[in-house]
């Protein structure tokens, strides 16, 4: 289930063309929202740390080579990457996401409890995860890109993005650029892939932070923000992630850090019609991680077939039953 | 560049630079504006260069590139995926068609050549029972990749003052095609450009205009005929360091009758007694082989059209076996006047030329084939 789908109940109808910030957003541009919301995350993040009144231990048990053994690490706080730095380096840097418990955890969100955490990466045996979690942080930077590559004139407001699927081809964000009749020329498209691609010569974390969904609408200033919280377990909380200085909602997990990527391309932008939302762009693009490295020709390859259009669905709203029984799916 | 070992060739070309106001000068112009190649005009000129031009595109790529990543399915898949993705590409390229206008050949045209591989040699007959030797050279998959013409080509670093401006273009030639896994991007467009596949060997022929090829047009070995004269130039049998004897033919000393350790030596070097040095030249042992040469005039017997082989009279063509060879038209005045009365395919040969197609082999009038009966001898005693 595609955790940023929008949902309106019948009343909010009429005001369709809402989407996820305000409406008054003639003379706002993208980076003063970008800066708002960096310090909305950072109070945030600062004053969740301060509520730690205690600091607890936790028993983690390290599953996997190079050596397993049992790590006692502050609750709360540490994370599978603190964890990773006191076992061995080649942990650190190759690690994209964690297994706690058996479940996909966030190198860089810290650890409620006494678990068993393991590492993946991208040459294990079965790269399923890995393989998702990175699909799904090229959508992430999609995120970025668009908000990055336009003018200020131009706010571009994204919509979501829907869950990742490898064998599609190519990852995917809907977004309204408002920009009806702009078909990107090949240079323009590389324009918007080297936005990506230059991620990669920095070490930019992606900080997860469960937020309440109150201090999400702060930062969004979207209406459907509670229906999205009320999905979640505790029925109110978000997850938020920040690289840099973008954030956006999604479910994650995503990979550990920017440094991570080795290929970043935008291949096409299609033309869209959602029934809520009226004319989206969906852009598309592919990625490869640093692990992986293939010739120029194979990537030009994957490139090609990227550019077709992606057969995910549409942005649409859905009822709050039907989405309460695929939560529960 | 050994900056270290060039560095008074570096000042030697300095110097001549200013005294000829080289500012205005194009060449030195762009030569100047890129730092790693300031000493390229000098250094290029040596008997053997072991690194590449700078200019040239970096050619190879990491090997471990889709090794280790790509499962063996894979790697086939893409391998098959871009042969038929160049098949389809040739197959459709309009560059194939003969050119609109083709010029009449001329004792001043320069036609380009090919780029093939010495096969070995083989024993062949004439008609009153004199036995030769050939070399067979292959012309594997040629085509022509690129063409600049004289105004532009004068102005290259790689030109020699020595061609004269304005007279020749060069035409970059190349030999089997191979997939693009193997090379860099740089590399691979050079050929792409034209819509053809990598090539493995890429050389450059010196032509006049009226002899220019369209880039994408195959050359086969019938760009030739059978009973023309060709130059082969090629690089000889590296041999390694070796001493005076095997390299410069002398005759060391008495094997027995008490010689102590002289047997290959050098003997003396020294130049006379009113030079009390050693002369430049002094022929010394060092590095054998591996050098450019051209053998001169050689005749077409026989042309292979179904293989694309020449059929060369010697059996001392440069280089080892497999060895990449430069066929041209040869420059000499050797039997020029029968040149002029039947003068070659302009720029090139095109299948259109002939109604019918050629046969598989072609033969000159003198040589013997075996299809034919015994040749037989009267005995003079019978007279």
């Amino acid at each position: 289930m595609p955790h940023n789908v929008i949902h309106m109940n019948a009343g909010r109808l009429a005001s369709r063309l809402v989407r996820r910030f305000c409406t008054q957003a003639k003379s706002l541009s993208n980076s003063e929202v970008t800066k708002k919301r960096n310090d909305l995350f950072t109070k945030e993040k600062a004053r969740q740390i301060a509520n730690i009144s205690r600091l607890e231990k936790i028993q983690v048990q390290h599953i996997g080579p190079p050596e397993e053994c049992t790590l006692l690490m502050n609750k709360g706080l540490s994370t599978p990457f603190n964890c990773a730095m006191h076992i061995q380096e080649l942990l650190v840097t190759r690690s994209v996401v964690a297994l706690v418990n058996g479940q996909p955890w966030d190198m860089h969100k810290p650890l409620v409890e006494d678990c068993e955490l393991q590492f993946l990466h991208f040459k294990d045996e079965d790269a399923k995860i890995p393989n998702e979690v990175l699909w799904r942080t090229g959508s992430y930077i999609l995120g970025y890109v668009l908000e990055n590559a336009f003018k200020d004139n131009f706010y571009v407001e994204l919509c979501s993005f829907p869950k990742p699927d490898v064998r599609s081809g190519s990852f995917v964000y809907d977004a309204d650029l408002k920009t009806q009749h702009w078909q990107p020329s090949p240079t323009e498209l590389n324009c918007l892939s080297a936005i990506g691609f230059k991620l990669q010569c920095y070490d930019i974390k992606f900080e997860p932070l469960e937020v309440d969904a109150s201090v999400a609408l702060t930062m969004f200033k979207s209406a459907q923000i509670p229906e999205i919280a009320a999905t979640s377990a505790t029925g109110n909380t978000i997850t938020v992630y920040r690289m840099g200085t973008h954030i956006d909602i999604t479910r994650g997990p995503l990979i550990a850090s920017t440094n991570l990527i080795y290929r970043y391309s935008v291949t096409a932008i299609h033309d869209i019609e959602s029934p809520d939302y009226g004319p989206l762009k969906r852009v598309q693009g592919i990625i490869m991680p640093q692990q992986l490295p293939i010739h120029y020709w194979t990537y030009e390859f994957l490139s090609e077939r990227a550019t077709k259009l992606n057969p995910a669905p549409v942005p649409s709203l859905k009822s709050k039953q039907k989405l309460a029984a695929e939560n529960g799916s | 560049m050994a900056a270290s070992m060039m560095s008074w060739r570096l000042s030697v070309s300095l110097r001549c630079g200013q005294s000829a106001s080289f500012q205005q000068l194009d060449i030195f112009a762009r030569v100047l504006a890129q730092p790693h190649l300031t000493q390229l005009h000098i250094t290029r000129g040596a008997r053997r260069t072991c690194k590449a031009a700078p200019w040239l595109s970096k050619r190879t790529v990491d090997h471990k590139l889709n090794e280790e990543v790509l499962t063996t399915e894979s790697k086939e898949f893409l391998k098959n995926v871009a042969i038929e993705r160049f098949k389809e590409r040739m197959a459709n390229s309009p560059l194939k068609d003969a050119p609109a206008e083709r010029h009449q050949w001329t004792p001043k045209s320069l036609r380009t050549g090919v780029l093939a591989i010495k096969l070995g040699v083989i024993p062949q007959w004439t008609k009153d029972g004199h036995r030769f030797t050939c070399t067979l050279l292959q012309v594997l998959d040629n085509h022509v990749v690129r063409y600049i013409p004289p105004e532009e080509f004068s102005k290259y670093p790689s030109f020699k003052k020595k061609w004269r401006k304005n007279i020749f273009g060069s035409l970059v030639v190349g030999a089997l095609s191979t997939d693009p896994f193997k090379f860099s991007k740089g590399y691979n467009n050079l050929c792409a450009k034209v819509g053809l596949p990598p090539k493995r060997k890429l050389t450059r022929f010196l032509v006049t205009p009226d002899a220019a090829v369209e880039p994408g047009t195959p050359l086969k070995a019938t760009h030739f005929k059978v009973g023309d004269y060709v130059d082969c130039q090629a690089k000889t049998i590296g041999h390694g360091f070796q001493g005076v004897v095997k390299r410069w033919g002398f005759k060391g000393g008495p094997a027995s009758h008490g010689t102590t350790k002289w047997h290959r030596r050098t003997g003396n070097i020294g130049g006379g007694r009113n030079k009390a040095a050693v002369w430049k030249g002094r022929k010394m042992p060092g590095h054998m082989g591996m050098e450019w040469r051209t053998l001169k005039a050689l005749k077409i017997w026989r042309i292979n059209t179904k293989y694309n082989v020449l059929y060369v009279m010697g059996q001392n063509v440069p280089g080892p076996v497999h060895c990449y060879v430069r066929v041209m038209d040869s420059r000499t005045l050797f039997r020029r006047k029968e040149r002029i009365q039947r003068p070659p395919h302009m720029p090139t040969f095109y299948p259109e030329d002939v109604d019918e197609p050629l046969p598989e082999e072609i033969f000159d009038e003198e040589m013997f084939k075996f299809t034919e009966p015994s040749i037989t001898f009267t005995d003079k005693k019978d007279k």
